[in-house]
């Protein structure tokens, strides 16, 4: 009966330290159990970095959009059993837009004495980029596999992309580009400068 | 003979205050709300540029973890892959950079090149390998992406490492100099500004 009544005593001082600790972990005060089970701050194994492809190319950026996105899946019902899933997180990146001047042929650009013609090719989004620091995880609930998070994230910068054409991004590229262009001419020299640019699709 | 009792009392007497203790620290734990950043709202900006992209790097690279403990391994694998472009700033651009000599004689100097664009899809990567030993947790989202931007954060600091921008300056000269002679200009002289000085 004493060393039952000792070990409840020890089960019950075990429990209130515990008890102690999960508040304090909970407001920030201290690592989470979880995260002590886990072990310290991870750090990746030193890997090369290797060259796939070197390409030659000619784009002018003259827009760029900047974002950040509260993404939310919602809850994800999933098979008897299994707990539901559910992930929110905050992207933030970018979208460029511009000219791929690769595009210009011979016939793009007329000169006659001091005046010049440049017929360029219409402005288009060229890059959306979020990389993987620009993914902060809010909300993570069930498991979510990384096929899973990659679809999710692919869907997010699908969203950028919407967004930044909605928010005028190749009409103001255009635009960008054409006074570019045009105070570079006059510098070299061009007293009448036109840049033709057919509107994007 | 009476100690006994006296014992047991007091003992059952600490099990119930320790039972009450354990009953209202449970009670905190549910009151206390998890502590979660709050997320931003949505800051959307467009922002002019002038930069004039030359070359285009694609590289890969294998980002590994390993958490050995006592208590059990957790392993993870993931094939990455990056584009990486640099060129030149035209904004750094100045009037006195362009100088004409005559009709047909230019020389332009150009900012050093730097690199404009660093992009990884997330269509580009890959989990090879991912393993956590029975007593350990599985790897979250968040630690996954930590660990990956650990590997972008290395990308760059190595392809900097690398000949994209001399790559970039070349290009950039050939580009600049092939259109201003398509302009008409007989000779092109593309210089690159350096700091206080030119190349």
């Amino acid at each position: 009966m004493k060393k039952i009544f000792s070990v409840l005593h020890i089960i019950a001082l075990l429990a209130i330290l515990l008890l102690l600790y999960s508040p304090l972990a909970k407001i920030g005060l201290l690592p989470s159990l979880s995260s002590l089970l886990r072990g310290g701050t991870p750090k990746i194994e030193d890997t090369p970095v290797i060259i796939q492809q070197v390409k030659n190319i000619a784009q002018m950026f003259t827009q760029t959009f900047y974002d950040e996105y509260v993404y939310d899946t919602g809850v994800l019902r999933t098979p008897l059993f299994n707990a539901n899933k559910r992930l929110i997180f905050i992207a933030k990146g970018e979208v460029i837009s511009g000219f791929d001047l690769s595009e210009l042929s011979e016939k793009s650009i007329i000169r006659r004495d001091k005046s010049i013609v440049v017929k360029l090719p219409p402005a288009r989004i060229l890059d959306v980029v979020i990389n993987p620091s620009g993914f902060e995880t809010f909300i993570e609930e069930g498991e979510i596999t990384f096929e899973e998070s990659k679809k999710f994230h692919e869907d997010a910068r699908r969203i950028f992309d919407r967004n930044a054409r909605e928010k005028g991004i190749l009409k103001n590229s255009a635009e960008q580009g054409r006074q570019m262009l045009e105070k570079f001419f006059r510098l070299l020299g061009f007293e009448s400068v036109d840049i033709i640019i057919p509107e994007s699709r | 003979m009476n100690a006994d009792p006296q014992k047991k009392f007091a003992g059952k007497r600490r099990l119930l205050i320790l039972g009450a203790v354990i009953l209202a620290l449970l009670a905190v734990n549910v009151a206390v709300p998890r502590r979660q950043a709050r997320p931003l709202l949505s800051a959307r900006t467009l922002k002019d540029l002038a930069e004039l992209a030359t070359v285009e790097y694609s590289v890969t690279k294998i980002v590994s973890y390993k958490d050995v403990a006592w208590y059990g391994d957790r392993k993870i694998l993931f094939e990455t892959a990056a584009t990486v472009k640099a060129g030149i700033d035209l904004n750094e651009l100045a009037d006195q950079d362009i100088k004409l000599d005559g009709d047909s004689t230019v020389t332009v100097s150009l900012p050093q090149p730097k690199i404009l664009l660093f992009n990884m899809k997330p269509e580009h990567m890959r989990e090879i390998f991912n393993e956590s030993g029975i007593l350990r947790s599985d790897f979250s989202n968040q630690e996954k992406d930590g660990l990956l931007s650990q590997g972008e954060k290395d990308i760059r600091a190595k392809v900097a490492a690398m000949d994209i921008l001399q790559r970039a300056a070349r290009n950039a000269r050939i580009l600049i100099e092939s259109w201003l002679k398509k302009m008409g200009f007989e000779t092109v002289r593309v210089l690159f500004k350096e700091k206080g000085g030119r190349t």
